[in-house]
């Protein structure tokens, strides 16, 4: 039998949560979905059948934070599945504060949930104006955002651009794994939130390639179609009291982000940077990074001499929509030609973080099966979501697996085919330790 | 049938069917009243159905509830029953079908739980986290206090002195006695079911965290059975309060509480089932219990003589109800497909 999919809502209150439930309702033609409310929820639509349910978060085993369920979701879908005519969907709503975990964690812990539902997706909203009233200091609005499979950044016309994309930047760091969608008053289009296909790991890697990638110190890099001549880099104050930057020329029709451009600034990072005060110079082709003071009121500026015409790569600490960098010739506003974020390497959310790791080779699942148990037993509370595909030795299918807490489990999926074999495994968490997992990880080989 | 015929632990005789019907939608509860000769089925899409026991011909079929029917209990005196559903009421019926009163639940949630109590003078709904008294002709009585929890599982005492809610958290008991306290007895963790011995004595409740609980009432004092696969939801004791079956996997474990156990002794376990039970029920008169699955399976049991299975049948689907009728040896299955079957042991 088929799985009926289920997505979780989560969001602070007035995030848009029920803006967005009624717009599935009443986008979602023809499908029977049930849909599961806080006690304090405000649905009214006919074409779907509304509970309202009592949030009841239970202890399963000795009283473990990794073992908590919601007692109430298990025995009302267990009393919607008393009928032959089965939903198409369940959508479950949870309160403002409420900690995802136990919602997740009833589709891993439950043997009848497990059999009967598959967690499409959690979808959490932003109120892209308020957030910044939480994400600091709330653990719920961490969690929120760190486990879900899609981050709908809502209320996108209260705030600047600059404002959105520095948020979008800081929950991408948190959670690299969702995809993330802009919206005004929720309106997303319902194939984005619904039949998702859960935590799905390869569009994930299909949209953020450098997930991946080794851990570069600077978080991004812009490639610059320059002539000869005098630049301004300008700043603002932003996060940090400074900021890392390093220019290089490039090759003819190379861009920053290519594999031995970044790799070069990575070696040139290593080395202690030059700091320069307001209106300084930042070499092109240095030996070092240049430090570039970013605290207190006013617009920094600097300046950049390019000797030659060509292509320019800057790399930067932070995101430049974080500092509002811009790079001008003269009063003209310079766009680079292209553009990309990496995966931060330091982090202002030292707390929450998604570390990816990719692996060659077969992997030995006994290995694997005994480094996750010790794993997750040791840091299960520090670790929200876990995926992986994995090549596991001897077998023609991938392996697929994810996790959420000290929970796990695992499953044949399709054949690999022709294209590579490899394994790929995705931690969203705190306090994630990248270098010692990815060691971990490569022990698994065969 | 799959794997019946070649597998010696199984029992060798089918089960005679008396009488066989599509409800139409997932059999939710089926009860049987002796005084009316009625069967009452609750389904799925709020349907309930009165059967003639005898020819297995329809009586009536209302629409009582919307959503699905969750429960149905019959009068003691079996002249009336009760039944509640995904509509936010219980509602009181006479055996031809009639609806007497409506019990409102109080609130937008369902009611989950309805019991009568075994001497017919007051009937019992859950919904929530409160438990409604109504007497026999649906007039409210009382309210609980609002518990910490959902209310799960509800019993009348045998004797009607007393009941008892399961919910996370341990199990509330209310004696009628005047001046009785209630009393809680507490235990960390997610109760499910609940059933209470004949002879007053233990409460057993089903854990979601695969044990079963009890409680012997008199001592207070408590025992844990653990290591069950699934949750044990079907609990079932025997007429003498010996045996306690209980289901939470494809094994049926019986407890024996003669003499100082079941603490400390080995149960008896009871294979046959190829999928986890979903149904436990023992007769009235001989100890027979029966059990089914979710492999579609209903097995009949002598557990005191034997650890094989005496009788079999097959459903269309996974059973969902199982029910003796309360004087005679004939039993009645429902399944999630909407069969219904009523067998005659010979």
């Amino acid at each position: 039998m088929k799985k009926i999919p289920v997505t979780v809502l989560t969001g602070f209150l007035g995030s848009g949560k029920t803006t967005l439930l009624n717009r599935i309702l009443s986008e979602s033609h023809g499908k029977r979905i049930a849909v599961i409310e806080n006690e304090f929820g405000e649905i009214g639509i006919d074409q779907a059948l509304v509970i309202n349910a009592d949030e009841e978060v239970f202890e399963m085993n000795n009283g473990c934070i990794c073992c908590t369920v919601r007692g109430d979701l298990i025995r009302i879908l267990g009393n919607l599945m008393k009928r032959r005519d089965k939903f198409d969907h369940i959508l479950v709503e949870t309160t403002g504060m409420a900690d995802p975990s136990p919602v997740a964690q009833t589709f891993f812990v439950d043997h009848e949930m497990r059999d009967l539902f598959s967690l499409d997706g959690i979808v959490t909203l932003v109120d892209a104006k308020h957030v910044q009233l939480h994400i600091e200091d709330s653990s719920e609005c961490k969690e929120q955002i760190a486990f879900a499979d899609v981050l709908i950044l809502n209320k996108t016309d209260l705030v600047s651009a600059d404002e959105l994309g520095a948020l979008r930047a800081r929950v991408t760091r948190m959670n690299a794994m969702a995809k993330v969608l802009d919206a005004q008053n929720a309106n997303v289009p319902i194939a984005a939130v619904l039949d998702v296909g859960g935590f799905d790991l390869e569009r994930a890697l299909e949209t953020k390639p450098t997930f991946l990638e080794p851990e570069y110190p600077f978080e991004w890099a812009g490639t610059y179609e320059v002539e000869e001549g005098s630049y301004e880099l300008v700043l603002e104050a932003g996060p940090d009291p400074s900021m890392r930057v390093f220019a290089a020329h490039l090759p003819a029709g190379g861009a920053a982000s290519d594999k031995a451009a970044a790799e070069h600034a990575m070696r040139v990072w290593a080395n202690p940077p030059l700091t320069v005060s307001l209106g300084g110079e930042i070499a092109v082709d240095a030996n070092e990074p240049t430090a570039l003071p970013s605290s207190g009121p006013g617009t920094k500026r600097f300046q950049i001499r390019v000797p030659r015409t060509g292509r320019l790569a800057l790399y930067t600490e932070h995101l430049p929509a974080e500092f509002r960098l811009r790079v001008l010739r003269g009063v003209v506003l310079r766009a680079p030609v292209a553009e990309r974020e990496f995966a931060a390497g330091h982090t202002h959310d030292q707390e929450v973080t998604s570390v990816g790791i990719h692996l060659e080779g077969e992997i030995d699942p006994e290995r694997l099966n005994r480094w996750v148990s010790a794993l997750l037993r040791e840091k299960g509370t520090d670790i929200f979501r876990m995926k992986g595909i994995l090549n596991v030795q001897g077998s023609p299918n991938r392996f697929v697996f994810q996790g959420v807490h000290m929970l796990f489990d695992s499953s044949e999926d399709k054949p690999w085919g022709e294209g590579p074999r490899a394994s790929d495994l995705v931690f969203i968490g705190k306090n994630l330790d990248r270098q010692s997992l990815t060691k971990a990880f490569e022990q698994c080989r065969v | 049938m799959p794997g019946l015929t070649t597998d010696p632990a199984l029992a060798e005789v089918e089960l005679q069917c008396k009488w066989r019907l599509d409800a139409g939608d997932y059999v939710c509860a089926a009860e049987i009243s002796a005084e009316d000769q009625l069967c009452v089925i609750g389904t799925g899409d709020g349907s309930v159905i009165g059967v003639d026991e005898a020819t297995g011909h329809e009586r009536f079929r209302v629409r009582a509830h919307q959503g699905s029917v969750l429960g149905i209990s019959i009068s003691p005196q079996g002249t009336r029953f009760v039944t509640c559903g995904q509509d936010s009421s219980a509602r009181l019926w006479n055996s031809r079908g009639d609806m007497l009163r409506e019990l409102p639940g109080g609130g937008a949630g369902w009611v989950e739980q309805v019991a009568w109590a075994p001497l017919g003078e007051r009937i019992a709904t859950a919904a929530g986290r409160a438990v409604r008294l109504w007497n026999s002709e649906g007039e409210p009585l009382l309210e609980t206090e609002t518990l910490s929890s959902t209310v799960t599982a509800l019993a009348f005492r045998a004797d009607g002195s007393a009941f008892a809610v399961a919910c996370y958290g341990g199990v509330h008991v209310w004696p009628f006695v005047p001046n009785a306290k209630a009393r809680h007895l507490a235990w960390k963790g997610s109760l499910i079911s609940l059933a209470w011995s004949p002879d007053g004595k233990v409460i057993a409740c089903g854990s979601q965290d695969g044990s079963v609980h009890f409680w012997r009432l008199a001592s207070g004092k408590d025992s844990e059975m653990s290591g069950y696969p699934v949750k044990p939801k079907a609990l079932a004791w025997d007429r003498e309060s010996r045996l306690l079956a209980t289901g939470g996997g494809p094994t049926v474990t019986v407890w024996d509480f003669r003499g100082k156990g079941p603490e400390g002794t080995r149960p008896i376990e009871l294979e046959g089932h190829q999928g986890v039970c979903t149904r436990l029920a023992f007769d009235a008169k001989k100890g027979i219990l029966a059990s089914g699955a979710q492999d579609t399976s209903v097995l009949l049991w002598d557990p005191r003589r034997s650890s094989r299975p005496i009788r079999y049948a097959f459903m269309p689907a996974a059973l969902t109800c199982l029910t003796w009728h309360p004087e005679n040896r004939r039993l009645m299955g429902g399944d999630a497909s909407g069969a219904v079957a009523y067998w005659e042991p010979s």
